[in-house]
């Protein structure tokens, strides 16, 4: 993680569900109702960066000392039938419609709580989906191939399409990574008959 | 200034590279010595044989003051050889690379290891890997970069029609391309430290690079907390998995 | 006296290797590693650099003494001759600029210790201290100064995240056994040892492959 990174600085800001520990006075306006106090046990999102604060922060009450200001849940995006679909299809599901920040989120995440099995299923993924978006990268830079199969027959038409529309910034950025290594390839085989 | 490359050789620099590898041509023409950065030219005799860097050959074909010998391993029967090892034998790594200098002479123990000796750490392009003395039947590390380079450029030096030899090469490329391809898609292969791409040739690594580099950092990044909670435990359980017997057990073996 | 002396005594037929030949070598590989690893890599302190530099300046006055002559003999080896010194700019150019550019990107990181400062040249230490004072009055002029005091550095490490970038020593890179060696590589589930041979290719986090580059057992690829 980086401090001029983008992509991390939007992860951030993404909005994590939290549970308020303790009453905090004027802090009403979280949860629809300003002037008043926030209640332990208001439910209410707040941005990662704000979560992650007040959840390592210890309040310092003397009677209970290591209560912390909210409990965090993990995000909608890694909600358990997300997971679940994941762990059946992989392909299936458009990660993008989830969080566009994803893997990174997931990985912010897992940082902040020990989740093995949240780790397990989404390594798979990525791997899984790595596959499927080098065969399109593949197909769309030109690729090596005899020619023959050009990009119609699996092309950016239809299911192919969908998959990539639903990639997350990870996903996305290995997509050009594959793509580009192709391209480049393409075009030192065409030169070098050239000249 | 700052060049705005991506970490790794581009093709063209791999392609650059592959220039460096030492071709065995036969001159047409006298030329004496020359001397160079990289040291002396040998000085060209006909018929004689001598062994030039590939731009140097090139430059050489394309003013027809010299033949270029394509090494043995692209011979049409040594290609035809290695897409059945690379096809049918071993359909799931690539074909060994040619044997290091220093284990190049096992039966003349004494040539061995002045090669290992004076040629100390050479690795491509500075291996004579693309001589007429290569060994057929193996691809060097910059086997399509030379191929293709001596197909456009001296491809009447080849010893059959070079059309025959370029489609051999298309076969050889598409085999090995599915490898490359299948060796991203198993995640065992990243759950570890270590993977092999024993035999990989320079250019198809400049072509994935990337993308392999990307989905192992991915992983790498997504395992983190995984790996780090593993670390804990190992370094607190002294390295065993104390809750589990049978693996215990198997770890003594 | 090196392994090299005690075998041209025992073996008058062992020849070495000659200069040229192994200063192009060694600087083929300082470029491919460059341009390979995550960070930047040491300056070569075997004067590598001025050598070639010496050599390259020597090769271009030659180039202008042979032009005058006119023997179309003469006149091939001037193209041979400029073909090389093109390649050799160009391996010079791209391995300096492939080092700008790791400094521009973490100049403060590369700035911050005696024993990464030691990495630079003389020259690129020169020009990584100037782009940065340079830059740093360029922020105050127009924006950092209307911060308050406390919020005027560019080197907090406030909030548990550092503003100075550092390279990401972790990535995975590719790298060439020179020989047979064992190689240890982290990984998530698994931390392998594996015995691999001479020419082997692997991929293995930076970290890791560091210690067997440096010490000549491998080279990045």
């Amino acid at each position: 993680m980086s401090y001029y990174d983008i992509d991390s600085i939007l992860t951030d800001a993404e909005k994590i569900p939290c549970t308020f520990q303790l009453d905090v006075p004027e802090l009403g306006y979280l949860d629809n109702s300003p002037g008043q106090t926030l209640k332990a046990g208001a439910r209410v999102a707040l941005p990662l960066w704000l979560a992650e604060l007040l959840a390592i922060t210890s309040t310092g009450s003397s009677d209970d000392q290591n209560k912390s200001y909210v409990a965090f849940d993990l995000p909608h995006a890694l909600r358990n039938d997300v997971v679940q679909a994941l762990k059946a299809e992989p392909l299936a599901v458009p990660l993008r419609d989830q969080s566009a920040h994803f893997y990174s989120l997931a990985t912010h995440m897992m940082d902040l709580s020990e989740e093995p099995e949240l780790s397990a299923t989404l390594r798979k993924t990525f791997v899984r989906r790595a596959a499927e978006i080098a065969l399109h990268a593949r197909k769309l830079g030109g690729g090596t191939g005899k020619g023959d199969e050009g990009g119609s027959n699996l092309g950016v038409g239809g299911a192919g399409e969908e998959f990539l529309r639903g990639l997350d910034e990870w996903e996305r950025r290995l997509f050009r990574k594959a793509h580009d290594g192709t391209r480049a390839g393409k075009e030192w085989m065409e030169k070098i008959k050239k000249n | 200034m700052a060049l705005p490359l991506p970490p790794g050789l581009t093709q063209p620099e791999v392609a650059f590279l592959a220039e460096m590898e030492l071709v065995t041509i036969v001159p047409r023409q006298r030329l004496e010595s020359i001397s160079l950065l990289g040291g002396q030219t040998p000085p060209l005799r006909p018929p004689h044989r001598a062994e030039l860097p590939l731009w140097l050959a090139l430059l050489l074909k394309k003013q027809r003051r010299a033949n270029i010998v394509p090494p043995p391993w692209l011979h049409p029967a040594s290609l035809s050889e290695i897409i059945t090892r690379e096809s049918k034998d071993n359909p799931d790594a690539f074909s060994s690379p040619p044997p290091p200098p220093s284990r190049a002479h096992p039966t003349e123990p004494g040539r061995a290891r002045r090669l290992a000796e004076s040629d100390a750490n050479l690795s491509p392009p500075f291996q004579p890997s693309c001589t007429a003395d290569a060994p057929a039947g193996y691809l060097p590390y910059h086997w399509l970069e030379v191929a293709e380079a001596l197909l456009a450029h001296a491809g009447d030096d080849m010893p059959v029609a070079a059309g025959e030899v370029r489609s051999l090469l298309r076969d050889l490329v598409e085999v090995r391309a599915a490898k490359m391809r299948s060796s991203t898609s198993t995640l065992e292969s990243f759950g570890g430290g270590l993977t092999s791409l024993r035999g990989v040739g320079a250019m198809e690594l400049a072509e994935s690079r990337g993308f392999v580099l990307g989905v192992v950092d991915g992983v790498r990044k997504l395992g983190a907390s995984a790996e780090a909670t593993r670390r804990e435990e190992e370094e607190f359980g002294g390295g065993r998995d104390v809750s589990d017997d049978e693996s215990d057990e198997d770890m003594g073996i | 006296m090196d392994i090299d002396d005690i075998l041209r005594e025992v073996d008058p037929t062992f020849h070495e290797v000659p200069q040229e030949k192994r200063d192009l070598q060694d600087l083929t590989r300082a470029w491919v590693a460059e341009r390979s690893a995550p960070e930047l890599l040491s300056w070569p302190s075997d004067g590598l650099f001025e050598r070639i530099s010496d050599s390259i300046r020597r090769q271009i006055e030659r180039i202008e003494e042979m032009t005058g002559d006119m023997d179309p003999k003469t006149n091939f080896a001037l193209i041979v001759i400029q073909t090389e010194l093109e390649r050799f700019k160009f391996l010079v150019r791209s391995y300096l600029r492939a080092r700008l550019s790791k400094i521009d990107r973490h100049a403060l990181h590369y700035l911050s210790t005696d024993e990464l400062r030691a990495r630079l040249s003389d020259t690129e230490m020169a020009y990584a201290s100037r782009h940065q004072a340079l830059l740093h009055n360029h922020y105050l002029s127009s924006f950092l100064s209307s911060f308050p005091p406390a919020l005027q550095n560019l080197n907090d490490t406030s909030g548990g995240i550092a503003m100075v970038d550092t390279p990401d020593l972790e990535s995975a890179v590719f790298i060439r056994l020179l020989n047979d060696s064992l190689v240890m590589g982290r990984g998530v589930d698994t931390d392998d040892t594996s015995e691999f041979q001479e020419g082997d290719i692997v991929i293995l986090r930076w970290s890791d492959a560091k210690s067997l580059v440096e010490s000549g057992r491998a080279e990045l690829v």
